[in-house]
């Protein structure tokens, strides 16, 4: 007999929607205790791929709350975690340490910059906004090529934030304030997709027309979405900054847009885990494809593209659901109220 | 004199050298089942698209309970309480029954845009879709795909999203388009109960519906009003009669 | 600041432009009537520099070269749209920016195999090296002056056939109302796999136009692709009249802006800000010109749906 009308406690939400996303929350345990293996079998380096999986994945992460559930297909959102990253090199070039701070612009940026573009590029749809997201981020990318102050072409070196007491180069330190950001953005993220925003949003991208119908307007709804998936790749890239202590205009390329995408797509469109999934497939395979050409191509093992070009033709023309989607059509279901949200 | 819900004053809408609107008034009264015939091209999905804010009309104004709404985007007319419903249904296809009740219960609540609690467990939205539902008689395919709804169920869900904010005026564009014989008879007794408590504006082909829910009906032909009566008079129009010749096959 | 700088740097502006275009035509088509996104069409501009570069040296002869490159590209386009892209046309953007984004990969390690990473050499044919003065003392070199004279044929020739002929016809009906067209009975999969093929052969027509006069590498046709992309947006989806203008526009707008801005600036601001701001202000400036259009003109200078 439940009680009617009596709002949950957060803990109870909480424990829910872990309940409901365990393919989540199984990756982010297993992130935890990673570590372990890599102590046991003594390869720290382990640790470095754990953290740019990790980080990744949070981008994609990000960016799925606007393509997988928002159907807006942008292909500017490497620009976001350019701008994370630079945000610590230039707070650096100025004599400003502070991670925190760091966070904080990269956030505020981030959110201002994502508001203009998707203002802009949201009067549009379709192909266009494909194009005009690509455009804005080719801007991004050619402004920061020519900002010389900051590197240019070359990019910049970056030291590790200074976060309170802790000090980041502690073999680690780093490792774990990533794998916490990333449970609070999942946890985030894990909320926003059931809350009535989140469910607005899927309503916007299965049919605009009739959620314009109830009299709600799609475009603020998209906005939102777009600046806090924006957000979020800032939050990554600022990490991605303290990890590789380089930045350079790479970084926010288009190709790399393509790249959070191709993750996506390895993982499953509109699963909360599948970015994550995606993520590990995709540098799993960029680690280890070279590596298996080498034992049967050497003279190729330089062009393992060649592989992953055709390999992506093939998931997009035969595969559905990417690999999360794999995993919960053989998993049971239970009853309809409890569906995997995965 | 009580005041129509719907009012509108002299719309006209051209595009280039074709006169979809030609000077077009109407009114709705409360209460009122007002049906817009006319064959084929005359203009009656144009109108409709003018009234739901989607098409601004070259000149003319709309009134809704006596207030302007011409200059309004559609979501703000929906919120001044209009409802509509699609020739094509515009229902949730990735979402069950259910489902497509609460995301129109908290639409309808103004409470859209909330980031914590789920929406889809929430009693309140629940109790709220229920109802919504239960207005078409869908109650019972709650936790049904709408993918796996028949083509007629697709329709009755489409007309209880579009009652679903309690409007003044219910835009129905050919309910029963596409619609078999039983599907039709049971939408028209549904409509029928309907408009006791909402006044509707339905463009339909299917002239038994017509003339069986219509207190009123306006004849569009070529854009422009060409009669406007009660059933009786209007099947007695001689203008109506050669405008309209055979009818329309339903 | 002379005025045969001015206008040598405007005449290059024009050749920019005019290639551009070529790169923009068949894509705004693909676009437009299509509705797909397809991303390896640099890849199209890549090929045809590539199968020109490589029968020139072969056989010695420049205009050998182009001569077979044109059907080699015509066969690309029509054997990818033929065997992959026409798979495609019913999914939605997601799916196809992604397969397309594979086949650039593909595409670029596949010329990466064949010819190794760093450029290869082209050189300028003997006739067209020397230099043309296109006004008394103004020197401009023969072959850019040949690239503007071709493109500009080119765009009439393309401009003639749209308008003119029959085919042509069915192809403004496709990039106006695909569905319609359809509906009358055209047959749509010959009419695409033609748009898509000749599409494909004028992005090669600029590869290898482009050749003797910039570096020719594998990935050397995606900076184009954006930059087309950016013409279209200006131009409108679907419109090859709104991509001719919009080409010469940011070609025009993107030369002159390099040259021109960082010295204007330095009128107005101090030497080091201008040093610093110019190049950066210069690269971003096509950019800028595209959010303005954006902000008044959401589908383009021309739109061609209805």
């Amino acid at each position: 007999m439940t009680h009617p009308a009596r709002k949950p406690t957060l803990i109870r939400l909480f424990i829910d929607s872990v309940m409901a996303h365990r393919l989540l929350w199984a990756l982010l345990g297993l992130f935890a205790l990673f570590p372990i293996v890599t102590i046991i079998f003594d390869q720290p380096f382990w640790n470095d791929i754990a953290m740019r999986i990790m980080v990744l994945g949070m981008a994609a992460m990000g960016l799925n709350l606007a393509l997988g559930y928002g159907g807006m297909v942008s292909f500017g959102h490497a620009a976001f975690i350019g701008i994370g990253a630079y945000s610590v090199g230039i707070c650096d070039y100025y004599g400003l340490t502070n991670g925190w701070a760091h966070f904080a612009i990269s956030m505020a940026v981030c959110a201002g910059l994502g508001l203009v573009i998707g203002i802009l590029s949201l009067r549009t749809s379709g192909i266009y906004f494909i194009m005009i997201t690509l455009a804005f981020a080719q801007m991004l990318f050619f402004l920061f090529v020519s900002l010389e102050t900051f590197g240019g072409d070359d990019g910049m070196s970056i030291d590790r934030a200074d976060f309170l007491m802790i000090d980041l180069y502690e073999p680690l330190r780093l490792y774990f304030l990533i794998w916490l950001v990333l449970v609070i953005v999942a946890s985030f993220l894990m909320f926003i997709v059931h809350s009535r925003f989140g469910v607005t949003l899927r309503g916007i991208k299965s049919n605009e027309q009739r959620i314009e119908a109830m009299g709600l307007t799609p475009l603020h709804y998209k906005i939102t979405a777009y600046v806090i998936s924006a957000v979020i790749c800032g939050i990554a890239g600022t990490l991605f900054a303290n990890w590789q202590e380089y930045v350079s205009p790479d970084i926010m390329h288009w190709t790399r847009s393509g790249e959070l995408m191709i993750i996506i797509i390895l993982g499953g469109l509109g699963t909360v885990a599948g970015p994550l999934l995606g993520a590990i497939v995709f540098l799993l395979l960029e680690e280890f494809l070279p590596e298996l050409l080498h034992l049967f191509a050497p003279a190729y093992a330089e062009n393992w593209m060649i592989i992953f070009g055709p390999l992506l033709v093939v998931v997009v023309l035969f595969g559905r659901g990417g690999i999360s989607g794999l995993i919960t059509t053989y998993m049971p279901k239970k009853s309809d109220q409890q569906v995997r949200h995965d | 004199m009580t005041s129509p819900v719907l009012e509108l004053r002299g719309l006209n809408k051209s595009f280039g050298a074709l006169r979809a609107t030609h000077d077009v008034s109407l009114a709705v009264m409360p209460g009122q089942l007002h049906a817009l015939i006319g064959p084929n091209g005359a203009g009656k999905t144009t109108l409709i698209q003018q009234i739901y804010g989607a098409m601004p009309p070259d000149s003319g104004s709309i009134l809704l309970n006596g207030r302007d709404i011409t200059a309004l985007k559609p979501a703000a007319r929906v919120r001044a309480g209009i409802g509509r419903s699609f020739q094509i249904s515009n229902v949730l296809m990735d979402f069950t029954v259910l489902e497509n009740g609460i995301i129109a219960e908290q639409a309808r609540q103004r409470a859209a845009f909330t980031f914590l609690q789920p929406a889809f467990t929430d009693p309140s939205l629940i109790a709220g879709a229920k109802i919504i539902l239960d207005r078409v008689g869908l109650l019972a395919r709650a936790n049904q795909r709408v993918a796996n709804l028949s083509h007629g169920e697709r329709r009755m869900l489409e007309l209880a999203l579009a009652m679903a904010a309690s409007p003044s005026l219910l835009l129905l564009d050919e309910p029963m388009a596409g619609a078999g014989p039983e599907d039709s008879r049971r939408m028209t007794e549904i409509i029928g109960a309907l408009h006791k408590d909402v006044a509707i504006l339905l463009i339909e082909h299917d002239m038994d519906a017509v003339f069986t829910l219509a207190d009123h009906i306006t004849v569009l032909v070529e854009g422009a009003v060409i009669a406007a009566g009660t059933a009786t008079e209007i099947s007695a129009n001689d203008d109506v009669k050669t405008a309209y010749l055979g009818g329309d096959p339903q | 600041m002379t005025f045969s700088l001015i206008l040598e740097q405007a005449f290059n502006g024009l050749q920019a432009g005019v290639t551009l275009f070529l790169v923009a035509a068949g894509l705004t088509l693909i676009l437009g009537i299509m509705d797909f996104v397809f991303l390896a069409h640099g890849a199209q501009v890549m090929i045809g520099a590539y199968a020109a570069t490589a029968i020139s040296l072969a056989t010695g002869s420049f205009y050998l070269g182009i001569l077979g490159a044109i059907p080699v590209t015509f066969v690309c386009g029509y054997l990818l749209e033929f065997l992959i892209i026409r798979h495609l046309y019913r999914r939605d953007h997601m799916d196809q920016v992604l397969a397309t984004f594979g086949l650039i990969l593909f595409f670029n390690e596949m010329i990466r195999i064949g010819f190794g990473p760093a450029a290869l050499f082209s050189d300028l044919p003997t006739s067209l090296s020397g230099f043309v003065e296109i006004l008394p003392d103004v020197p401009y070199p023969t072959y850019r002056l040949a690239v503007i004279v071709v493109g500009l044929l080119l765009a009439i020739g393309i401009h003639l056939f749209v308008s003119r002929t029959k085919l042509g016809a069915m192809v403004r009906a496709g990039a106006s109302n695909p569905d319609m067209t359809a509906a009358l009975g055209i047959n749509i999969s010959i009419l695409f796999r033609f748009i898509f093929a000749t599409g494909a052969c004028l992005a090669g027509i600029a590869g290898m136009a482009l050749a003797p006069i910039t570096a020719v590498q594998p990935g050397m046709g995606e900076p184009l692709l954006i930059l087309s992309l950016v013409v279209i947006i200006i131009g409108g989806i679907g419109s090859v009249r709104g991509a001719f203008i919009a080409a010469i526009l940011v070609g025009l707008v993107d030369t002159l802006g390099r040259v021109f801005l960082p010295a204007m600036l330095r009128l107005v601001m101090d030497q080091s800000a201008a040093d610093g701001a110019g190049p950066a202000l210069a690269s971003m400036l096509v950019y800028i010109l595209m959010a303005v259009v954006l902000v008044f003109r959401p589908t383009g200078l021309f739109p061609v749906k209805g």
